[in-house]
């Protein structure tokens, strides 16, 4: 009887600890491999465009440190992604749009894929005017290619 | 005499037994595995590479700072201060390239004579994730130096990483689930390759690649033992005594150390001769035009630039699929040890060639001259463009061939053949368009003096 009652309780305590153990390792390795995923990663600020006139008329202007063209012409202004979204090279204006270097994906002026491997359209970004007054790219943001910044 | 005879032997067993650099081999090595047209030494040639790597890899660590600001004019400093560095650096490199080719010898050795039949199924399936590692090796170390080929060959390749999204985005899913985003993460730790990408990059080149290369390099080796030595034909195999069998020491000792030093040599006339290229520091505003990967890489290039889902990652991880499976797929042990399993194979082997070389130059030829889906019908839906392509055509005719050759012959050996050799053929075709007919926008020239002038 008594010999009974021990056995119960050493299987008990065996399987309590198999439990614990099973449940600190998963835990273990969960904050173990989270740690491979950085929290803070293309996190997508918005940029400061600062005056428009600086962009000159009917023309896009590559901006190197964001990899956007931006496009201005009287009325307004627009941004659009320089970054092929077929393998994230940086594109070239070419005569009838934007040309891609690596694989030759081209896009139309208006960002659409007209040839090559490209899956999706160029996405262009909201442009709008921030409290103190400066213009400003949002590339978390995406708007249709007709869209325009009224900015005069 | 006799005796005597006996008695040395039994002193050069004893030998053998108590040292820890034969222990590597069995005593006795059957003859048939010291036919040099058998082996041609290539997987002991791939360890002395592998060791190559890892002693001029160490000094390479020393010097080199893994810092987006630093990195590349330490590689700088590595080439014209360091006493030899140039020297080592070249060795290291062009060590790392003989590695990719003679990891696809190897692979073509074993495959064509049957040596993953039988007992070995277990050693082929580490011996493909050898050789991905060993691809994942120089993808890792393309990196490091920071330079314009390294930062484009990457952001390409964590983007091919990413390109589920292509399925993902027809599907219209991405937002819930995302398996290309978490891989890129994975991989670069972040959107675009920075100083995140290059210090995983470093960690997994210097520590983690080749850890568990060198872990599946013993147990690699521990199979060949386990599984009696090198494959050989049926007619050998019975041959379990001392009888066609010679005493690994001193004769394979010498045949070894003799490929060593041919090794040591080759790649050490190679870094003398020839220089590792380094570009310009990378720029991440403007992509080297053509931007093109390592060569070895070129051919799945040539692949994504028809469609980076179908071409970087459906057609590759079949490809996988296929090479893990045929030893569990295929069970014909009678065939193991013969080259080309016999005058039928090889027959088959050469009309395979014939067949995968008209079938993807006629495609090649179409896509060239008359372009893409696109250029057909504008606006034509993503889905033809991704899935109907010369990378998924290929590989869709290939298996539907080996099919049919698998009911004809009723050999899953003569269907495995045929794949094999048409998949290697198609690998070695595109890789070669890659590298030398696709100049500034992956356009096909003839040849470089073609290029336009920019």
């Amino acid at each position: 009887m008594f010999y009974a009652d021990l056995m119960k309780r050493r299987s008990f305590i065996g399987k309590t600890a198999l439990v614990l153990v099973t449940a600190t390792g998963a835990l273990a390795a969960i904050s173990y491999l989270r740690q491979f995923f950085p929290r803070l990663a293309g996190e997508k600020q918005r940029i400061a465009l600062g005056d428009p006139r600086m962009f000159p008329v009917d023309t896009y202007t590559f901006l190197e440190e964001y990899n956007l063209y931006i496009y201005r012409d009287h009325e307004g202004i627009k941004a659009v992604s320089a970054v092929c979204t077929h393998l994230g090279c940086i594109l070239e204006k070419s005569i009838e749009g934007f040309e891609c270097p690596c694989h030759g994906s081209c896009y139309n002026d208006q960002g659409q894929v007209l040839s090559g491997p490209a899956p999706r359209d160029l996405t262009w970004y909201r442009v709008s005017r921030a409290a103190d007054g400066k213009i400003v790219v949002d590339p978390g943001s995406s708007v249709p290619a007709t869209d325009k910044f009224l900015s005069s | 005499m006799e005796n005597q005879d006996i008695q040395d032997k039994k002193q050069r067993v004893g030998i053998i037994t108590r040292n820890f650099f034969l222990h590597i081999h069995a005593s006795r090595v059957h003859v048939h595995s010291m036919k040099p047209t058998y082996t041609f030494g290539l997987g002991i040639i791939l360890g002395f590479l592998f060791l190559v790597m890892v002693f001029t890899g160490v000094i390479l660590i020393i010097y080199y700072t893994p810092s987006v600001e630093t990195a590349y004019q330490s590689v700088k400093d590595i080439v014209n201060v360091v006493p030899g560095g140039r020297i080592i650096r070249n060795m290291h490199r062009w060590a790392s390239q003989g590695m990719i080719i003679v990891v696809f010898l190897h692979l073509v050795r074993v495959f064509y004579t049957g040596s993953y039949l039988g007992s070995r199924s277990l050693n082929w399936v580490i011996g493909v994730v050898l050789l991905i590692i060993t691809l994942l090796s120089n993808f890792s170390g393309y990196l490091l130096p920071w330079d314009q080929l390294a930062y484009w060959a990457v952001t390409i390749g964590s983007n091919i990483a990413a390109s589920a999204r292509e399925l993902t985005d027809l599907l219209g899913i991405t937002n819930w689930f995302d398996p290309g985003g978490f891989l890129k993460k994975l991989l670069i730790g972040g959107e675009v390759v920075g100083q995140p990408a290059l210090s995983r990059f470093f960690a997994l080149h210097v520590i983690f690649l080749p850890l568990t290369m060198l872990v599946l390099m013993g147990i690699h080796f521990w199979r060949i033992r386990k599984d009696g030595g090198l494959s050989r034909p049926v007619k050998y195999a019975s041959d379990k005594g001392p009888e066609n069998k010679w005493l690994a020491w001193p004769v394979l000792m010498w045949t070894e150390l003799g490929l060593l030093l041919m090794v040591v040599v080759v790649v050490l006339f190679a870094a003398l001769v020839a220089d590792a290229p380094l570009l310009e520091q990378a720029n991440p505003a403007f992509p080297e035009n053509p931007a093109k990967s390592p060569w070895y890489f070129l051919g799945i290039q040539e692949l994504v630039s028809y469609s980076a889902f179908s071409g970087g990652l459906l057609v590759p991880l079949l490809y996988l699929v296929f090479l893990f499976s045929i030893p569990y797929r295929d069970r014909e042990d009678r065939f193991v040890g013969e080259w080309f399993s016999g005058k039928k194979g090889l027959r088959l082997v050469g009309r395979s060639a014939l067949f995968a070389f008209v079938l993807v130059l006629i495609q090649l030829i179409v896509t060239i001259r008359f372009g893409g889906l696109r250029n057909w019908f504008p606006g034509i839906s993503q889905w033809f463009v991704m899935l109907i392509n010369p990378a998924t055509i290929t590989a869709g005719l290939f298996m539907l061939v080996a099919e049919w050759i698998r009911r004809r012959t009723r050999s899953t050996r003569m269907a495995a053949l045929v794949l094999f050799t048409c998949t290697l053929l198609a690998l070695v075709i595109f890789t070669v368009v890659g590298i030398w007919f696709r100049g500034p926008n992956w356009e096909f020239y003839w040849s470089v003096n073609q290029w336009p002038l920019f």
